[in-house]
This record gives C-alpha cells, structure tokens and sequence, in this order.
C-alpha cells in the first residue's frame, strides 16, 4: 500500500432522473482517517456513500479508491466509460459497506454470511475461511451466534454480524450508512462500541450518522452536507463548539434540541 | 329430478378414463417441461437490466397473455405448419401450445418472485464484491424461489386443467376420451360427472398444497 489518500472523490454529481441529488462533491480522505458526515434528512449522504461503492452510478466527477477509478475506466480515445462488471465488483470487493437495515442473507447463518464474501469472492476453500470467520464474529461479540439465523438476533446483533460480513473482506475502507438508525436505543451502544475498536485499529472510516455524541468522539473530520454540497468541514471539536456556517450551527440546534 | 342415474357405466368403460388420463398426463409433462425452462429463461430476461434483452421477453409475456389459449392451440396446429412447412403431430402440438401459453405466466411469477426481495440482498452481494450472476444464484434466486413455489404449484393445476383444449386437436386426453365414450352410450351426465370429480381428485391436493405453504411461509418469513 502506498501513502496517497485511500479515498478520493473529485466534482461529483448524481442525478435521480431530474432531481440533482449530489451537486459537486469534493473530498479526500486520508488511510486510516475517521470522516463522519452529517446533515438533514435527504441531503444526499446515503447517495454519497452509495456511489462510492458504485451501488450508485454516478453521473460526473470520479471516485477513486487508492489509486483505482471506480466504476468507469478510461477507453483508447481517453474518455470515461462504464467499467465490466468484473472490474467493478473487484473495486467493490475492497470496500466494506454496512448498512441501515443491515441487509444480512436471511437464508444463510451468520457463519455462512461471513465467510460468502472470502469463499465466493475471494475462493477462498470453506475450511480456510471459517477460522478468521470466527475470529472476526469473536471479535464483535458473536461467538455464541455462529448457527443463529439472522432473523434469530437483536438488530444490534444482526448490525454487528454484519460488520463482521463486511471486515471478512479485509476492506480498505468502511462505509456506514446510518449503521444505527434503526436500532432500539439501548441497542445503539454495542454497534458504536464495535466501530470505535476499528477506528482505534487504523480502519479507514466514511460514517454517515445522526448520531452527534458518537460522530464528535469518533471522527477525524467532520462534514456538513446539505442539498448535495459540502456545507463546510472540518475538526470535531469546531463543527460541534464553533461552526463556521449559519446551516451547520442551525442543523445542530435543530438534533440537539 | 326424475333422471335416473347410472354410473355402472362409468365403471364398465374405466378403460376409456384410464387411456385418457395417460394422454392427460404426457400432455402435462410435456407442456409443463416447455413451460418451466422456457418461463424460467423468460423471467430471468424480463429481469435483466438490458434493455434488449428485457424487451423481447415482455413481448413474449404480453403477447401471449392477451390472446386467447384457444387461438394459440388452433394457430399452432393449423397456421404455423404452413409458414414453417412443421407438421407436428396433435399431441406434440397441443403439449408446445399449452407449454407456450403457461410459460408467459411462469416468467411472471418467476419475475415478481425476484422483485419481491428487497434491494439491499442485491446492494449487500454487491457489496461484499460478488458479481452480478453470483449475487442472483446465491442470494436472490434461493430466496425468491420459496416465494414462488406456491404460486408455481397454482399454475401447474391451471396447467393441468388446460390439457382439456387438447380435445379441439382430437387429442384422445380425458375430455376427449369421455366426450366419445358420450357417442357410444349416451350417457353425458354419468360421464361428465365423473370427469369433473376425476379433475377435482388429481388437483385439488395441489391447490391445498399450495395454500398450505403460503401460510406456512408467511409466518415463517
Ligand atoms: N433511488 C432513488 N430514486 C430517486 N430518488 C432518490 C433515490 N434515493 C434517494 N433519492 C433522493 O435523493 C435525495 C438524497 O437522499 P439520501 O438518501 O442520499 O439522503 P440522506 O442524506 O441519506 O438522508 P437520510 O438522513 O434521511 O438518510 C433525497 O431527496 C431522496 O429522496
Ligand atoms: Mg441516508
């Protein structure tokens, strides 16, 4: 691995039909740096961290991971062209993506939804990805869970499994959407405690949260989105004490209440 | 009310139901064969993300869910020999008639089955790096499959009734059988009777079936 930005995202726009949901986004994150983003509802940070691992095509701009285009590659006459599946599920492959609803493969255990990404992607033999499988589900508490069906757990379980799904990749990076929007309140706790041991390990982080207590704690960097642009970023401890822009210290007046 | 019934006959002619049932049932594997690979490949065209390959198959399901199975059957028996310079036999045509006509209602279902998973099993595959075709083997089709199996048992037994058309082809299935055996004794109401308790019989298991796992299903997830 070298020592350039692990992510970077240059002039991005996305549009859903007519609605122009990203409108010029630009943003490097650092290896090993923890950048959360916040903003109201339907300011684009789901899209954002959907089309950074192209779940999402985009419309303008690029995304690179490491040094690595994602989604488009460039074609004899240099212009940009939608890449083969192969090559984008390889870029995929390097990043991990935990979702809102966690999106477990009910019909698979949780062992079986660990090792499916190093077994199918990486054909890896059952037998060798068992191990790790259960290391990274030891890891994050499940050990007692390996048989259980998704539908079998708590959200905070099923959202820690699949953490553990997604570090089974050994990603470069992490993305989370809102990874814990939908869990009962005292569930929240053993989701961010998870996180906050990746962090700590040097994991290269994109965090979409509502949670502000957690995103002041966790993060590197800070970024206000709001209608598809970055209102402003920065330190934690600025955005939170003295944000710089009226939106930001509005939208905090309005989720802290 | 004064009608005296008398379903000795029936007995004494069971023969005639037997043979019929024997064409029924080739009429039913047959079209049933043609039916489920070729639903299967259509469905799985109409949810593709390529337009091309979307669009032909649409055209298929509409085309043949807008006209009659009668017209197909005659069509197939008839017209097509003439442009294609294919005679197929009367069976063989009724069976890829009947196999034609389930299989546009097969890819619907085998269609909707796929719709009905939610978005993140798909955005989840992808995810963690898995192709596209590995994403619809291993985590879409297993689950949609389930999904679908009641409603593919509700359309073997539709699959089942429609071997009856095979009489307008002198296909010698049941209706076909008893409607002659209805020339040499006279006796429509015994045999029809018996015909329609003969279908009841052989579907209704199917039907039930069907019903059974949906509930099952539902609660189960
Ligand atoms: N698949 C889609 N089709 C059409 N519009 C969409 C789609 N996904 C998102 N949008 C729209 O794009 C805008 C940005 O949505 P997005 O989900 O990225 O916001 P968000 O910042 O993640 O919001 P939240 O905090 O509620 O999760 C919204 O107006 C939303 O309605
Ligand atoms: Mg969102």
């Amino acid at each position: 691995m070298n020592g350039g930005p692990a992510i970077t995202v240059r002039g991005l726009h996305k549009y859903f039909g007519r609605l122009h949901v990203l409108r010029g986004i630009d943003l490097v994150v650092g290896r090993g740096e923890v950048l959360v983003l916040i903003g109201p509802s339907g300011s684009g940070k789901s899209t954002l961290l959907r089309c950074i691992d192209f779940l999402e095509e985009y419309d303008q701009g690029e995304i690179w991971l490491g040094r690595d285009l994602v989604g488009y590659r460039r074609n004899a006459a240099g212009r940009l062209v939608r890449d083969r599946d192969a090559a984008v599920s390889r870029v995929r492959a390097r990043m991990g993506m935990v979702f809102q609803s966690f999106n477990l493969f009910p019909h698979k255990t949780v062992l079986e939804n660990v090792i499916e990404g190093p077994v199918i992607v990486k054909g890896q033999k059952r037998d060798e990805a068992i191990p790790p499988a259960k290391a990274l589900l030891d890891r994050v508490g499940l050990s007692d869970k390996l048989h259980a069906y998704p539908t079998q757990l708590s959200g905070g379980q099923q959202q820690r499994a699949a953490i553990a799904r997604a570090l089974a990749m050994q990603p470069e990076a992490m993305l989370f959407d809102e990874p814990t929007s939908s869990l009962d309140p005292e569930l929240v706790g053993e989701v961010l405690e998870v996180m906050r041991g990746l962090a700590a390990d040097g994991m290269t982080m994109i965090v979409a949260t509502h949670e502000m207590g957690f995103a002041q704690e966790i993060a590197d960097r800070v970024m206000m989105i709001d209608h598809g642009m970055i209102v402003e970023s920065g330190r934690p401890e600025q955005i939170f004490g003295a944000p710089a822009q009226e939106r930001t210290a509005e939208f905090l007046r309005r989720v802290r209440h | 009310m004064g009608y005296n019934w008398y379903f000795q006959i029936v007995w004494d002619y069971r023969e005639v139901f037997f043979r019929g049932a024997e064409v029924t049932a080739e009429l039913t594997i047959g079209a049933l064969a043609i039916s489920l690979s070729l639903g299967l490949a259509l469905g799985l065209c109409r949810s593709s993300r390529v337009g091309f390959v979307r669009w032909p198959a649409a055209l298929y399901v509409e085309l043949f869910r807008s006209t009659p199975i009668l017209v197909q059957l005659v069509w197939i028996y008839y017209a097509l020999p003439i442009l294609s310079g294919v005679q197929m036999g009367n069976v063989l045509s009724a069976a890829v008639g009947i196999g034609l006509h389930s299989a546009a209602y097969v890819a619907e279902i085998f269609r909707a089955g796929i719709k009905s998973i939610e978005r993140g099993q798909m955005d989840a595959a992808k995810s963690i790096g898995m192709r596209y075709s590995a994403a619809m083997r291993r985590i879409i089709l297993p689950q949609a499959v389930r999904r679908m199996i009641p409603p593919f048992i509700n359309e073997f037994a539709t699959l089942i009734k429609l071997t009856t058309l095979g009489s307008v082809l002198a296909v010698n299935e049941l209706l076909h059988e008893s409607e002659n055996l209805i020339n040499n004794t006279y006796r429509p109401l015994e045999v029809y009777t018996a015909l329609a308790i003969v279908f009841a019989v052989i579907i209704f298991p199917f039907i039930y079936l069907s019903q059974r796992l949906e509930r099952y299903w539902r609660v189960r997830g």
